[in-house]
């Protein structure tokens, strides 16, 4: 069974299209990269996925169910994290966490140490007590993914998590993302760093709503001939 | 449970944190408290009076003589002619004069219809609205002492008043006050005795009426204002996209925004209602219960109408827009500050929609009658079920809008 199993999915905005018939599979544990240009309909297709949107026509299977019928069980199962940073910038790192822990439903007991662990993990027990809002950047996306995997879903959206973040934190945080995979967790994650895009074990690169490419990073270059999946995107777009 | 508890612990630090929004609930209605009751104040203390006497009769003199007794009246003498009067009421000098014409006492005697010409500033329609009515109550006053001297003459007298406002008599425009002349038969005046007592405000006390408008504004503006800003301020931050990846239910949500401003607008009540005994002296004449009970209902129409607004609106300053133009249209209608009675009969009906004018209603009734249930009855089922249309509404369009 895949992941996740897009099969035609499609969003208009009135005339405008903004995903067009798009379908993949996902393997349970893959981080899977959506490439493409502002504006290629990457977010709108996270969104669909994730429950946030209903698709104009055609479906996908998330985690084994419906999006047209079961987000409920689908919310229950993903985490997600979006390109705008939205954990409460006026409540403590602490309170977050416990905050969405709570409606994930993680027992009073068990929430405690899990948060404990993952900020271990993220290096920032001292900041639990502090306000979101005066934390750095760089530390509040890797808080925010720590936070959307809090609750272990089996599938993580990710839309362009790293955008404004410097290539130190961009690379602890492509850690965390290792380290999830590596327990089973399903990633699907957008971007438009190219270097990035290397790190995933697929990736699929969208256009004006369609996706244009898929297959690794290797099969991509091989294909457009090229060394690097900034030349691949490159070439792409001249085509 | 335990979602909806994390939520209002949310909610609550978070008000808590934000000196703006703080400042808004607590300096805001202690201000409007202060000083609002002292500055929106109708008593009429003094009126200036003068008098153009075209009789000279004894009458006359006497009927003049008859303000002096009043300490409501200042008399600004007696004037030669209108342009006179006109000028003095022009530079504010006077608020009233009253003209007695020619033969006055003699059309008396001869039981002919007669009248004086009662002209009132009207640029303070309060003014001369009240001073009108008095001038009336002394002249009837001095009329049927004078019909019971003369019994059993049988006699009539009439009085007409205008008000005229200083800048319409420039341009002829007169403005006829509503003031019924009514004759007075001599065969029972002295029977009939005028006298006017205002039920429920006696000593005509404007603070009594102002400081509880006040107290509604208060839980209208924490009820509404304060919840039609916060939820498009998720919107705008984008905390709400987070929130709807959960598996948390709408309703939950909203429930664990509603109650914790409809805690903080219940506890801002009690403490109106404790400035409003200690300060202004105004002491809840009914039960209290009742009052907290229709406050709370009141409450959960407005929090669903702050949230209802902030649902269909994209950001921050569009819902600020609507709840000032709902806020205005609120107040002007529901008859905080303004008599209803008034109105005309198309503003009455859209009272109907306006759930301020059936609590200010149930304030009065409640606070100063001292009324009981029964009479509170209908404006408490009117606003449950408002509440129930507002808050269903509200949980409607927050769904469609997250779709």
């Amino acid at each position: 069974m895949f992941s996740i199993e897009a099969n035609q999915l499609t969003k208009q905005f009135g005339t405008f299209t903004a995903v067009d018939h798009i379908s993949f599979q996902v393997n349970e544990g893959e981080i899977f990269g959506f490439l493409g240009a502002n504006g290629a309909g990457k977010t709108t297709a996270i969104k669909m996925m994730s429950g946030l949107l209903l698709p104009t026509s055609g479906t996908a299977m998330i985690a084994g169910f419906d999006i047209r019928t079961q987000s409920k069980l689908i919310k229950r199962n993903i985490g997600y994290m979006s390109q705008k940073f939205s954990l409460y910038g006026d409540l403590t790192v602490f309170e977050n966490m416990q905050l969405f822990g709570t409606i994930y439903k993680i027992p009073r007991k068990e929430l405690k140490d899990r948060i404990m662990n993952s900020l271990r993990e993220l290096d920032m027990e001292k900041q639990a007590d502090t306000l979101v809002d005066s934390i750095p950047l760089g530390w509040k996306q890797k808080l925010a993914f720590a936070t959307a995997i809090l609750h272990r879903p089996k599938i993580v959206f990710l839309d362009e998590p790293t955008s404004g973040v410097d290539p130190i934190v961009r690379r602890e945080f492509w850690k965390l993302i290792y380290l999830a995979a590596s327990k089973g967790v399903t990633i699907l994650v957008t971007t438009h760093y190219m270097d990035e895009a290397e790190y995933c074990n697929r990736i699929s690169i969208m256009s004006e709503g369609q996706i244009k490419l898929i297959g690794t990073p290797d099969e991509l270059k091989k294909k457009m001939e090229v060394n690097t999946i900034n030349d691949v995107f490159v070439k792409f777009v001249k085509r | 449970m335990r979602t909806i508890l994390i939520l209002i612990k949310k909610e609550f630090l978070q008000v808590f944190r934000n000196p703006l929004l703080l400042s808004i609930l607590v300096v805001a209605p202690l201000v409007e408290f202060m000083i609002f009751p002292f500055c929106a104040d109708y008593e009429i203390k003094v009126l200036n009076i003068a008098f153009i006497d075209n009789d000279r009769s004894q009458i006359s003199k006497d009927i003049i003589h008859s303000f002096n007794s009043s300490e409501i009246f200042v008399s600004k003498g007696l004037l030669d002619n209108k342009e006179e009067a006109d000028e003095m009421m022009k530079h504010d000098q006077i608020d009233l004069l009253i003209e007695i014409p020619i033969n006055f006492e003699n059309n008396l005697y001869n039981n002919e219809n007669t009248q004086i010409a009662v002209t009132a500033n009207a640029i303070n329609s309060v003014k001369a609205g009240i001073g009108t009515g008095y001038v009336q109550e002394i002249i009837g006053g001095y009329m049927q002492d004078f019909a019971a001297m003369h019994t059993p003459a049988n006699m009539q007298a009439a009085i007409s008043s205008a008000n005229e406002t200083a800048a319409q008599q420039k341009q002829g425009q007169r403005q006829a006050a509503a003031v019924p002349s009514a004759p007075i038969r001599t065969t029972n005046a002295a029977k009939v005795n005028i006298s006017n007592i205002y039920w429920y405000n006696e000593q005509m006390n404007y603070k009594n009426l102002i400081v509880p408008g006040i107290l509604v504004i208060l839980v209208t503006l924490i009820g509404c204002y304060v919840t039609a800003l916060n939820l498009v301020r998720e919107k705008e931050i984008g905390t709400i996209e987070q929130v709807n990846v959960t598996p948390i239910r709408k309703w939950q949500f909203l429930l664990g925004k509603m109650i914790p401003f409809w805690l903080l607008g219940m506890a801002e009540f009690g403490a109106g209602l404790i400035i409003m005994k200690f300060i202004f002296g105004i002491s809840v004449q009914g039960s209290l219960p009742l009052l907290l009970g229709i406050t709370a209902i009141y409450l959960f129409v407005m929090l669903g109408l702050g949230f209802f607004i902030s649902s269909v609106s994209e950001n921050q300053l569009q819902s600020m827009f609507i709840v000032l133009f709902l806020f205005i249209v609120f107040v002007l209608l529901s008859g905080v500050f303004t008599p209803t009675e008034g109105m005309p009969g198309w503003a009455h009906k859209i009272n109907y929609l306006n759930p301020m004018s059936f609590y200010i209603e149930v304030i009065k009734k409640i606070i100063l009658k001292g009324s009981a249930f029964e009479s509170v009855m209908t404006e408490t089922i009117v606003l449950s079920v408002m509440a129930v249309i507002i808050n269903t509404g509200a949980v409607v369009s927050y769904r469609e809008a997250s779709k």
